[in-house]
């Protein structure tokens, strides 16, 4: 029979701690390359530019173009919701749920035409990108017009905007970037 | 070559994996709070960041005291936790300001040139760092102990 030898106590450990480790380290690196796969055509081409939650990113603030003859208007906050056509209908029926709070008006610039909301919120087409352009939302991966929104404070400056392809259901997120703008 | 557990072993192994099913079950959840599929890159950067500091207190502990650190998964779910505070704070209402780069550049540390690329090398060397430092101090205990090692 063989003599019994045990290894050192922290020894025997040893396997075990560098197993668990290695899991953590390969796991977490194929969820890595797994979420930079899944990355949709109508998300922002650099991610950390997409929903970073705080204001005045970049050059903001900025003034806001005219979305409409009384949106943005003085001393009101506004946001503007910028879709394609195949997202106007799920931000149209998510909308009657959105409470921004007082002194706040929305509006949704389309690409395309022939949209409607429920009123009162008006649906401005923008068939060129041209309004969406001045508001200096980025070209999604695609290449194509953005879906997401911009937030205008009271003094009329864009203070927020981002890409959001599923802003229909995260208005919540948008509240909350609306009760950080005066 | 025949090698024995013995009853407390075992204990402290069950516990270690209890503390590990833990982790990883709080870090499900986390990941699981990001709304938006395009959320789950904030997930990883505040885990790599956090982890990362984590896994370099977990090596100066190590080294200081001489003896592995407790529970060590817990130390990264905690540097992930802190680090990410600030998202708790935003799913409760309050937005992102510039201050909250206190938690372990909450804000900043998305713009790092390479992305989570970049956090996921920090994230493995800081790894190796710890794993050669417990492997030092455990050593080092073996030796002083007069453990016979194979």
């Amino acid at each position: 029979m063989s003599p019994v030898v045990r290894p050192a106590p922290f020894l025997r450990r040893r396997r075990a701690l560098v197993a668990v480790w290695l899991v953590v380290a390969v796991t977490t690196g194929v969820l890595l390359a797994l979420s930079r796969v899944t990355t949709g055509p109508l998300d922002d081409p650099d991610p950390a530019r997409q929903r970073p939650g705080y204001l005045d990113d970049g050059p903001l603030p900025v003034p806001a173009p005219q979305v409409t003859e009384d949106i943005p208007a003085p001393g009101r906050r506004a946001v503007i919701f910028f879709v394609r056509p195949s997202e106007l209908e799920p931000l149209c029926e998510a909308l009657p749920g959105f409470d921004p709070g007082q002194e706040v008006d929305v509006a949704v610039v389309l690409v395309g035409e022939g949209g409607r909301c429920p009123e009162p919120i008006p649906v401005v087409a923008d068939a060129d990108g041209e309004l969406a352009a001045r508001y200096g939302l980025p070209a999604p991966r695609d290449g194509g017009p953005p879906v997401g929104y911009a937030v205008v404070d009271g003094a009329g400056d864009i203070r927020y905007r981002t890409l959001d392809p599923e802003v229909a259901s995260l208005l919540g997120e948008v509240s909350t970037i609306l009760r950080a703008v005066s | 070559m025949t090698v024995r557990r013995s009853g407390t072993e075992g204990r402290n192994g069950l516990r270690l994996c209890l503390w590990c099913v833990l982790a990883v079950a709080v870090e499900v959840a986390l990941f699981s709070s990001y709304r938006g599929h395009d959320a789950k890159f904030h997930w990883f950067t505040h885990f790599f960041v956090g982890a990362s500091m984590a896994l370099l207190a977990m090596a100066g502990v190590a080294l200081r005291t001489r003896r592995p650190v407790p529970v060590p998964l817990v130390w990264p779910l905690a540097g992930h936790l802190f680090a990410m505070l600030p998202d708790v704070l935003f799913n409760v209402g309050i937005a992102h300001q510039r201050w909250m780069d206190l938690f372990l550049g909450h804000i900043s540390s998305h713009f790092v040139p390479g992305r989570n690329l970049t956090w996921y090398v920090v994230f493995l060397a800081c790894l190796a760092a710890y794993l050669a430092a417990v492997f030092h101090v455990g050593e080092r205990q073996d030796r002083s102990t007069g453990a016979p090692e194979r």
